[in-house]
């Protein structure tokens, strides 16, 4: 006896919220830096002194107001990094970034906090390891838009071997 | 165990359309900057808790205390997040310092209405199978709300309309109000239709701002200030989620919270033992309703006792004197402004917007939710 299959109804719904998210006094700092001078800006604690990116208006280890701001270098050093498999979106084009891809950690020299972006490398763990120096490339002045995509990637400083 | 608690700080932002020129986080933290100013508070020696109070939809962040825990002083510590109105922080930070786990907390609500859509975001409360398709927000559900109580009680629009005028007059007086001015029954039953009966000078206006307030134990509130200002009672109660399921004109959830409030404060008539009241007119109808659910007068009463002046700022029990919602308050911050602004009365630091009378004992009302469907209730007091 063949049996009738059990209907279950399910109902596609996107739920699409618009936002408009005010980067507010600290990362406006940051990003109109970074746009019009092509410089990377972050704050320095007064109490504990640690450099902290993204720049934000309270030291969460001291609670109190950061106000001194210091310029970083854009040469650090990768501390982690993921080859993604994952096709994941772009929020602010709905677009994937094509896989495979490299995201990495990078503390700029003189921060404390790392900063994450992309990683244009080959993605193939020999090319890539913790510990590699790094580069930060900015998207050409004229094109820079005031967010984090005038950050294009880092990049591997020439000439590094991968220690055995 | 802490017997008591009391409120020992507040601080209020001025509330703004649009604070374009702040983050979420640095907007919170003008108020926790002043009022650990006011209190000569530290945040790693004295507040042993802190609760923030905003909604996920709304910050467009899942989990949305998560991004501030450096602000509000929940570094490598204790911070929890209430998802309801404002209100119910304080319900949440007294149970924490009368189990005696806590001395000194630190409550904050926020929310930034400008930065998305609020009929977007209220449409996502309902239920995603059922009315949610039919696009159903706060509004519309409000309009539903206000039909079936002036249709049970005759209350009129002209009553309504009295709300209004009261609350955007007394909101001159209110440094922190956004919106304001004189207008008169005619301006507001003129003012454009959104959600027949209700027009758009009946709905509280979209509005940025932060509001934070400090509750210690009885031991640290007498060394910390001399105003102390007591949490006498509070009661909190849902009703249905689904509207078809309530008696829209009913008040039975706000009467559950306000019986439990009230019992736990000694309060047997609160009629004549309430000097003044704060109440969540997120739409003019509500102030009525709410009034009636308080118990400040009967059922179907209230239109009648703000036409009489009883509620006006001079009057016999004033209600909302600091303008209410409808002088612009955020969503989520509703009740912890609620609650800030009883007990500013209470202080006798109002300022210009001081009820005349002497006020021993306030009550605030808070809810989250389509029309009420949760209600928070506290009640304050000198002594």
């Amino acid at each position: 006896m063949v049996q009738k299959e059990q209907e279950w109804i399910s109902i596609p719904m996107t739920v699409d919220v618009p936002y408009r998210f005010a980067a507010g006094q600290y990362l406006t700092k940051y990003l109109v830096e970074m746009r019009d001078n092509g410089k990377i800006f972050a704050v320095k604690c007064p109490r504990c002194k640690r450099v902290q990116l993204p720049p934000r208006i309270v030291c969460a280890e001291c609670h109190v107001k950061n106000e001194e701001w210091v310029e970083l270098a854009q040469e650090g050093t990768l501390v982690a990094f993921t080859i993604m498999y994952l096709p994941l979106t772009d929020p602010t084009t709905g677009k994937p970034h094509e896989p495979p891809f490299v995201y990495g950690s990078v503390r700029l020299d003189g921060a404390t906090s790392v900063l994450d972006h992309f990683v244009n490398v080959e993605p193939d763990m020999e090319k890539v390891w913790v510990g590699m120096r790094m580069r930060l490339v900015l998207r050409p002045k004229e094109q820079r838009t005031g967010d984090l995509s005038d950050i294009l990637y880092y990049e591997p400083l020439p000439g590094q071997v991968r220690p055995k | 165990m802490a017997d008591r608690v009391a409120i020992v700080g507040i601080a209020q932002t001025k509330f703004a359309p649009k604070r374009a020129d702040v983050s979420y986080g640095e907007m919170a933290y003008e108020v926790i900057e002043a009022v650990l100013r006011q209190t000569g508070l530290k945040m790693d020696e004295d507040i042993d808790n802190s609760i923030s109070c905003s909604h996920d939809i709304w910050d467009g962040q899942t989990i949305s205390d998560i991004g501030i825990t450096d602000v509000i002083g929940g570094h490598l510590r204790n911070e929890e997040k209430m998802a309801l109105d404002g209100s119910t922080a304080v319900h949440y930070g007294t149970i924490g310092i009368l189990s005696g786990e806590f001395e000194c907390t630190l409550l904050m609500a926020h929310t930034k209405m400008s930065q998305t859509n609020r009929n977007i975001v209220n449409n996502d409360a309902f239920e995603p199978i059922y009315t949610r398709l039919l696009g159903f927000d706060y509004t519309s559900a409000a309009a539903l709300q206000a039909r079936r109580y002036m249709y049970k009680y005759g209350v009129t629009p002209e009553q309504i309309a009295r709300v209004v005028v009261k609350n955007l007059a007394n909101a001159k007086k209110n440094p922190v109000a956004h919106q304001s001015g004189d207008f008169t029954v005619a301006d507001v039953l003129s003012s454009p239709l959104v959600a027949s009966p209700i027009r758009k000078l009946d709905i509280a206006p979209d509005t940025d701002g932060a509001v934070a307030m400090i509750l210690a134990s009885e031991k640290r509130a007498r060394q910390i200030t001399k105003t102390p200002v007591w949490i006498k009672g509070i009661g909190t109660c849902y009703d249905a989620y689904y509207l078809g399921d309530r008696d829209l004109a009913g008040v039975f959830a706000l009467e559950k919270a306000a019986a439990q409030a009230y019992r736990m404060a000694g309060i047997k008539n609160p009629r004549r033992q309430i000097d003044v009241a704060e109440v969540g007119d997120d739409f003019s109808y509500q102030e009525l309703l709410w009034m009636e659910g308080l118990g400040l007068c009967d059922r179907g009463a209230a239109g009648r006792m703000v036409e009489s002046g009883a509620t006006e700022i001079k009057g016999k029990l004033p209600v909302n004197p600091s303008g209410g919602l409808l002088g612009g308050v955020p969503i989520n911050v509703y009740g912890l402004n609620r609650v800030a602004e009883a007990a500013l009365q209470v202080m006798g630091q109002a300022g210009d917007h001081q009820v005349s009378k002497d006020v021993k004992v306030a009550v605030a009302q808070g809810h989250s939710g389509f029309c009420g469907q949760h209600q928070c209730v506290v009640v304050l007091g000198k002594e």
